[in-house]
Parts: C-alpha cells; sequence; structure tokens
C-alpha cells in the first residue's frame, strides 16, 4: 500500500527512482565459555529509496507506514535536489519490466519454527567432545523484499538465513574456528562443524612460534575467503573507479589458473536473490575464467558508461557482488612434501588497493604439511604478499566446497581448500 | 521522540517477571555526500527512530530491538524477546550487573554550526572546492553528518538524554607515476558541528601529503637493515595504542566474551599491576572530552563516563569495564559501555585513547638517533586475535642520520609483539595529537567512533623491514 503511495508521490517529482521495501525477523543468541551470555530478537521494516532528477542522485529510506511520513519524505527529496549537484556518473537504470525465474532454496520457512536454543545446546557439546569450552553465535533471519521502479519494475520474494560460528578452545593458543551459511534448514549440521572445530582445537595444541620464509600454502575456506573473498569487491566497476581494486587495468590480462564467478542465481546461495536492486534478473556471470579478467560487475549505469552490458549486480547506488565463487583444477591440496596449512586468517589490510600489496594473520589451528599429513602446530605468523602474487600462485582446489560468511568476511564466498605456492611468510622481529 | 514507548517497554518486563530492564530510544537524523574523481555520485539524508531493549529475565540477558514504534508491535516483540530468553536459561550464564549510582542527566553538545541548519550545497561544497584545490590524480572522499538524539531508562531509576552531532569525513588519494603508486586513506571525525572543518584544514594538509606522498613514491629509499631507532609520529602511536593496549586491556575480550569475533586477550585479569611497558608511558581512555570523535558523557548503561589511566608509568593499571564484567571482577563499571545503534547490545568500548604527552620536544628525540627511521602515518596495519604481535607499514616515512631527517623511506614495516613494543619505548614527545577513528568489534558488527591519539614516541633498537 505504502510503496504504491509512495511511487505515485515520487512520479510527480523525479525522473527515475527505484523503492525498495524490505521486513526482517531475526533472532539471535551469543554463547560464551559453554554458556548463552544473550539473546535476541529484533524486527524492522523500511523501504530504500533511490531518487534522481537531472542528473542529480539521492538516496534515502523510509522506516514509517503512512501517508504522511511518505510525503515528507517525497517532499524531503524534493527540497534536497534543489541543493544538490549533478553527477557526470549517472546514464540511467534499467527499463523493466521483466520476467523472473524463481533461485531454488532462497527461503525456507521452517526456520521460523527452530528451535535456537536446542542448536546451539547441540553444537557447545559436540564442540566440547574434545575442546575444553566454545564461544559462538547462531543468527537466523526471515524476510521480504518488494522492488518497484519508475521503470515498470514490480517483484518481491522472500528469503532466509542460517548463520552459525563457532569458536572451539583448548586454550587461548589452541584453537579452530567454524562457520556454517546456508538458507536453508537441511545441510545446515551445526553438530557436525562444531565436532571438526573440537577436534581441531585439539589437534592445535601447543603450538610452536612458525619460522619466516616462503612456503606453499593450503588455505581453508574461512582462510581462503579473508583473502580471496576482496575479488568480489574488486570486481565491482566501483572499486574500479574509487582506487579500491588490484582488478584495475586487468582487462583480458591473464592472472593465473582459476576461475571467479559471480553467482547472483546460486542456489541456497546467501547473496541470491531473482533480482538485483534495479529489478534486473540476476545471472551467473564468468568474471574471471580460465584465469583471464573477463568483465567487472555493473549496474546499468556503469555499463552504459563502459559500453558493455550489465551484469545484474546492482546495489542502491553501487554494484555489489553476490556469492563469489573461486574455483579451478581440483585434486588433493595437501599432497606436498612441505607447507603449511591455514584454516583460518583475519585483519586482512591492504597497503595499497590498487597494486594488491596487503597482509593478514592466521590464527586458529595453524600446521606445517609435511609429506601431505599434518604435523606440528605453529603460531606468530603473518602472510605479507601481493594479491595479484597470490592468484597467480593458485594451484589446485580440494573437491568440498564451502559457502563462507563470517565476522571478518560478510560478502559470500564459496570455495573448498586451496593450494597456493610460494608465499611470504613473516614473523615480529622483536 | 516517543519517550512513552521507552517507559512503558521497561514496566512492561517487570510485569512480565525481569530483575531488569532498560531502554534506549534513538532519534537520527544524518547526511552523506561521496564525490570520486570529481562526480558527486551520491547523496543520502536520512530520519529515522528505533528502540532496543535489554532486560533480565530468569537470570538470562535478553535483547530487542525494533524500528516500528507503537505499543502494540512493542509489545508483540517484548513478549517473542522474553519466550526466547526463557528458553535459553536452561543454557545461560547468570548475569548479575555492578551497583551503580542511578544518574538522572540531559545534556547536548553546543554547536556553532549546527549540522541541521548547513545546507547540503555547502557540505558538497566542502567536497568539490577540496578536491580541486588539491587535484590528485584519483580522489574519492565522503562527508558524513549525524545527529543522535538519545533517552536511556532503565528500572533502577536512571534516566538520561543526550544530543550528540558527530562529524566525518574519509578521504583515498590513490597516485602513479612510472609504473609505481602510492595510496592514502585517512579520516577527519568531530562530535561538533561544522565549525570543525575550518580547524581540520584539509585543502592545506592534504595538499601538502600528496607532495610527500609523491617524493616518497618516486625518491624513497629502502628500509636500513639491522637494528635501528624508530620514531612513531602521532598517527602510528595513535593506532598502536589502540591496538595493543586498548583493545587488550577491554575486560570482556579478558573474560573471553568475544572470543568468537573480535578475539580475546593475552592480558590476563591477575596482571593488574604487572609491568608491560617503560616507565614513561601512561595510557588514557577518556571520553569526557569535549569534541572527540569518541566524546560520550553517560554510556550506554547509564554509567557516568570518567578518565580511565590504563597504564601507569609502564605498568597495567585499570580495564575498560561495563557493568557485566566490572561485577565478574568485584569493582565498579568505568562507563566504558557503548552500542553503535539502537538495533545492538552495548559491549565494553574504548573512547578516546592516547598516550598522554611527555616533556621533550621532537627534534629532542629526533637529536639523539644516529641512525632510525622517522614513520609519519601509515596505511597497512594488523594485530593478532589476542594483541600479541602487531604489524604497521609507514607511508610516509623518512630516514634519520645523525639526528636528522634525510631522505624519504618507502614503506617502512614495524613488525612487532606488544611488549616488545612497550617496553622499546625509551622517549615521549610533547606534541600530543588525535586522529578519528572507526572500531569495530561484536556480532552483529558495530563500527564505533574513536579517537586514537599520542605524541611522538621513541622505540630504540628496533629491526625494521
Amino acid at each position: 500500500m505504502i510503496l504504491d503511495y509512495l511511487k505515485k508521490e515520487l512520479e510527480k517529482e523525479v525522473d527515475d527512482f527505484i523503492l525498495i521495501k524490505q521486513d526482517l525477523e531475526m533472532s539471535n543468541l551469543k554463547f560464551v565459555n559453554n554458556k548463552i551470555v544473550k539473546t535476541g530478537t529484533e524486527d524492522s521494516s523500511q523501504i530504500g529509496v533511490f531518487a534522481v532528477k537531472d542528473n542529480k542522485i539521492i538516496s534515502t529510506d523510509l522506516k514509517e507506514s503512512d501517508k504522511k511520513s511518505a510525503k515528507e519524505l517525497v517532499k524531503n527529496i524534493s527540497n534536497f535536489l534543489k541543493f544538490t549537484k549533478q553527477s557526470g556518473n549517472y546514464f540511467g537504470i534499467a527499463e523493466g519490466p521483466f520476467k523472473y525465474k524463481k533461485v531454488p532454496g532462497l527461503f525456507d520457512k521452517k526456520i521460523k519454527d527452530i528451535d535456537e536454543v536446542d542448536i546451539v545446546e547441540s553444537g557447545i557439546n559436540a564442540a566440547l567432545e574434545n575442546a575444553k569450552r566454545a564461544s559462538g553465535t547462531f543468527m537466523s533471519a526471515t524476510g521480504k523484499s518488494r522492488i518497484i521502479t519508475s521503470t515498470k519494475v514490480d517483484a518481491e520474494e522472500e528469503s532466509s538465513s542460517l548463520y552459525f560460528s563457532i569458536r572451539s578452545l583448548i586454550s587461548k593458543e589452541s584453537s579452530n574456528h567454524k562457520t556454517l551459511s546456508s538458507t536453508m534448514l537441511k545441510d545446515f549440521d551445526v553438530e557436525k562443524a562444531s565436532r571438526l572445530s573440537g577436534e581441531f582445537a585439539k589437534l592445535a595444541c601447543c603450538p610452536k612460534q612458525g619460522k619466516s620464509g616462503k612456503f606453499d600454502l593450503v588455505l581453508a575456506p574461512l582462510a581462503s575467503s579473508s583473502i580471496f573473498g576482496s575479488l568480489g569487491d574488486a570486481a565491482s566497476m566501483f572499486s574500479v573507479e574509487a582506487g579500491l581494486s588490484f582488478l584495475t587495468g586487468k582487462l583480458n590480462k591473464k592472472l593465473g589458473n582459476f576461475n571467479m564467478t559471480d553467482d547472483g542465481r546460486l542456489p541456497n546461495g546467501i547473496g541470491s536473490s531473482s533480482f538485483d536492486s534495479e529489478g534486473v534478473p540476476t545471472q551467473r556471470t564468468e568474471v574471471i575464467k580460465d584465469g583471464i579478467l573477463k568483465t567487472y560487475l555493473h549496474n546499468t549505469s556503469t555499463a552504459k558508461k563502459y559500453k558493455v552490458k550489465t551484469t545484474s549486480n546492482a546495489g542502491l547506488i553501487a554494484p555489489d557482488s553476490t556469492n563469489t565463487i573461486l574455483e579451478g583444477k581440483t585434486g588433493n591440496p595437501f599432497d606436498i612434501k612441505k607447507g603449511i596449512y591455514i584454516t583460518n586468517t583475519w585483519y586482512t589490510r591492504f597497503q595499497n588497493y590498487a597494486t594488491g600489496d596487503f597482509s593478514t594473520i592466521p590464527r586458529d589451528g595453524v600446521f606445517m604439511i609435511e609429506n601431505g599429513e599434518l604435523t606440528q602446530p605453529i603460531k606468530n605468523i603473518r602472510i605479507s604478499e601481493n594479491i595479484l602474487n597470490m592468484l597467480k600462485n593458485i594451484q589446485l582446489f580440494g573437491k568440498d566446497k564451502e559457502q563462507i560468511t563470517s565476522w571478518d568476511s560478510s560478502s559470500p564466498f564459496i570455495s573448498s581448500d586451496v593450494l597456493v605456492k610460494n608465499i611470504n611468510i613473516t614473523r615480529p622481529t622483536v | 521522540m516517543h519517550k512513552e514507548l521507552a517507559d512503558f517497554s521497561i514496566k512492561y518486563l517487570q510485569k512480565k517477571g525481569a530483575d531488569y530492564a532498560e531502554a534506549r530510544l534513538e532519534s537520527r537524523s544524518s547526511n552523506s555526500f561521496m564525490l570520486k574523481d570529481g562526480n558527486l555520485d551520491a547523496s543520502s539524508f536520512d530520519n529515522s527512530a528505533g528502540l532496543g531493549i535489554r532486560f533480565s529475565i530468569n537470570n538470562s540477558l535478553g535483547f530487542m530491538a525494533a524500528n516500528q514504534l507503537s505499543k502494540d508491535h512493542i509489545k508483540k516483540q517484548l513478549d517473542k524477546a522474553i519466550r526466547l530468553t526463557k528458553r535459553s536459561s536452561k543454557l545461560a550464564e547468570k548475569v548479575e550487573f555492578s551497583q551503580e549510582q542511578i544518574q538522572k542527566k540531559s545534556y547536548k553538545v553546543k554547536q556553532i554550526k549546527d549540522v541541521r541548519e548547513i545546507s547540503p550545497e555547502e557540505k558538497i561544497k566542502i567536497l568539490t572546492d577540496l578536491d580541486k584545490s588539491i587535484n590528485p590524480q584519483h580522489g574519492y572522499y565522503s562527508l558524513s553528518d549525524k545527529l543522535v538524539k538519545k533517552y536511556y531508562i532503565n528500572t533502577e531509576g536512571s534516566r538520561i538524554y543526550s544530543e550528540i552531532p558527530t562529524i566525518n569525513f574519509f578521504y583515498l588519494i590513490t597516485l602513479i607515476e612510472s609504473n609505481k603508486s602510492i595510496q592514502r586513506m585517512h579520516q577527519y571525525g568531530t562530535s561538533t558541528g561544522y565549525e570543525a572543518i575550518k580547524k581540520w584544514e584539509l585543502e592545506k594538509n592534504i595538499g601538502e601529503e600528496i607532495a610527500t606522498l609523491r617524493t616518497n613514491m618516486i625518491k624513497g629509499i629502502k628500509v636500513p637493515k639491522g637494528k635501528v631507532d624508530v620514531i612513531c609520529a602521532p598517527e602510528v602511536t595513535g593506532i598502536a595504542t589502540h591496538e595493543s593496549c586498548g583493545h587488550p586491556y577491554e575486560a570482556d575480550r579478558i573474560f573471553g566474551r568475544e572470543s568468537a569475533q573480535a578475539g580475546e586477550s593475552f592480558v590476563t585479569q591477575d596482571m593488574l599491576g604487572h609491568k608491560i611497558g617503560n616507565e614513561n608511558v601512561t595510557v588514557i581512555d577518556d571520553p569526557t572530552l569535549k569534541g572527540k570523535y569518541g566524546f560520550y558523557l553517560y554510556d550506554d548503561e547509564g554509567v557516568k563516563a570518567r578518565k580511565k589511566v590504563l597504564m601507569k608509568n609502564g605498568i597495567i593499571n585499570e580495564f575498560l569495564h561495563n557493568r557485566d564484567t566490572a561485577s565478574q571482577l568485584g569493582v565498579k563499571s568505568n562507563g566504558s559501555a557503548r552500542a553503535n545503534h539502537f538495533s545492538v547490545e552495548p559491549i565494553v568500548r574504548m573512547s578516546n585513547t592516547y598516550i598522554e604527552k611527555g616533556d621533550l620536544k621532537e627534534e629532542e628525540l629526533i637529536k639523539d638517533i644516529k641512525k632510525g627511521v622517522y614513520i609519519k602515518n601509515f596505511m597497512e596495519w594488523n594485530i593478532d586475535d589476542k594483541r600479541y604481535q602487531q604489524k604497521y607499514v609507514g607511508n610516509e616515512a623518512y630516514l634519520i642520520e645523525k639526528g636528522e631527517l634525510t631522505k624519504p623511506v618507502r614503506s617502512p614495516i614495524l613488525e612487532i609483539t606488544t611488549p616488545a613494543f612497550w617496553s622499546a619505548i625509551d622517549g615521549v614527545a610533547d606534541n600530543l595529537k588525535f586522529f578519528a577513528a572507526t572500531c569495530g568489534k561484536g556480532e552483529p558488527m558495530q563500527g564505533i567512533p574513536v579517537t586514537t591519539g599520542g605524541p611522538s614516541i621513541r622505540l630504540r633498537g628496533i629491526k625494521l623491514r
């Protein structure tokens, strides 16, 4: 109702607009040292508004659902437009209407009836089979979104998501972290992930100071997401223009031997939906194929600017990645003489986003690999590298892919264990 | 504001058997502008309100947030939150809060140039004038302001109203020349009105930065080999203090409450009184500093904020507490509970954290160095989840030879353990400066305004890379 009213009011005032109404219901539990320390619920409803007049772009939102507030918002938009400036980067939004094909596994109504406490308890108990303590978070959400644009788009869909994060500890230095992300309850195996986390925490016991130098690394998906997850952001045309991308100037160039896909239609994908934020039907885009950068991620405006087609990655302001999939030649990444297995890493920070110089800190179970076997756990090391160099040195992927979102890396990333050769490891000098 | 809804909520919770309840009602109005290579890519404004309610029932802690502010809706959401919290009690940690004084206060930050009264046109002009003046090869800037009105009430009788504005300016400059490239990303922030912009001298400061960074990129030499003395200028001192003194002294980390998120701490509760740094060093966290980005007078648990001495002459002196961690240690909260939004719970946070200034001039610190490196600012940094080993990579840096800055040095890397860092400081200058930052913690992630700061400090005998 309110959307239709807002649409009518905006039609009188602006050239182009997008309205996205999102209703969300969330619950979360935080557990620390085997006990629940907080439960939380959140209920929110809002309409995201993108409006353009004479190439002046405004974004805002409306939280109330009454006509008076909607009218006031449109008045404020008109006033704001008087003062703001034209953008030379605006080239329109997508012309609808479109036909949409449903993405499988976006919504699971069973999520509304889950027992969060039982789920958390089963996770803690499974971790404690090997660990001394377990901490983490469980979150569930269900939502509904509807999009209406000035260009004849009108679409809606329901979605759901589950997230479980567990860190099992034997001591402060011996730990392991696993996360699970899914849109559906099936395959959301909290016990299995927690048990594995506990087992790895035990394996990680009593680490020794790691050495610096060049090493072959096997990165678990959680570690890989913290490094290669940045590919999704780097591929956005917004990042390329803003100086935030190491992929700038790399179109049609060979970056290594792997494939990177942005898949907005991935079944059970946290970043999946039937349409992007302009209402364009989502698609699967091969961003890097056989190591060659084929395209950046575009919305309608950036696509027109660069004379290409939109990749249906519109966010309300700039192109956004959906689900970033990293894959390539498969085999056994652990089949090496000597290397390091990194289960998790965090605090990935760039010295220069454009060149890709960065470092990140492995944590939660780092092991030497000798003749294909995990041996001595190590600690206090850092990957200090260039991300283009790391991409170039990707050799092999394991078979079992995981969908990762995590505290340090919220964009959905899908990959398996990956072997990366000859990577620079540093450690504190004092 | 719908203060009556906050009042109703805590009464309703008491009626439903809550031992304790508190409500934070927030109303926010904000504006933001983004300029990329001279183009105004987006202008945004937002007016919103919402209610965050925390309560304890059957000894379990519950939280509820909603942005639909009607009595019926809030009641329905509270019932849902109570059900979940009661269900969790079989596995819940018994919640206990420290006993604190009841506070009844109202305060507003006085603004000379009110964030609500400066037109969007003037705000945009700040960005476009800056871009024209400094004319970088690539410049990406954002300017945002916000006024948060907050009404806090709890069942113990505290009732606090505040109005705090904040302004944040962020920039990323990219310089490229002869296959070389250098970037500078930095932010300015204040909890005052737009009068702060003039004081920031953006055109002068960023213009000078561009000139020196270009020289650094082209003429910068490699870091000297072997052990050298290092001067961390205020910006580097500030980030190191925040990361390796502020964070590890957060009591919730020490007790493991952030274990699966922002991590724990190498510091344990029995390390109070333990010597960790040079006696020249004292570290403060003070939310009451007017105008600083991390300013507040009462925290989000209704506790009066105060200056805390985290490290006193090299000795661990005090942790940052909320009412939960204070209760666990048998002390009073020192007013460090903050939430970045009504929709999230308050957790232990820093505010304005800095090393106290010393007696020496920066020139005196440099004068005593035969061979060393002066690190003015940084880009890349990180620290492990226990806050034990950290890295800062200099952006603008210089070689020190016989007490003088001589040549630019390219990307010196300070990779060091926390005890080694604090023990190596043998001199503290008097040039105390503050820098705005956004600190991340919690799940869902809460980015909160803070200030990092300090004077120039000298570290002896450090191997850089």
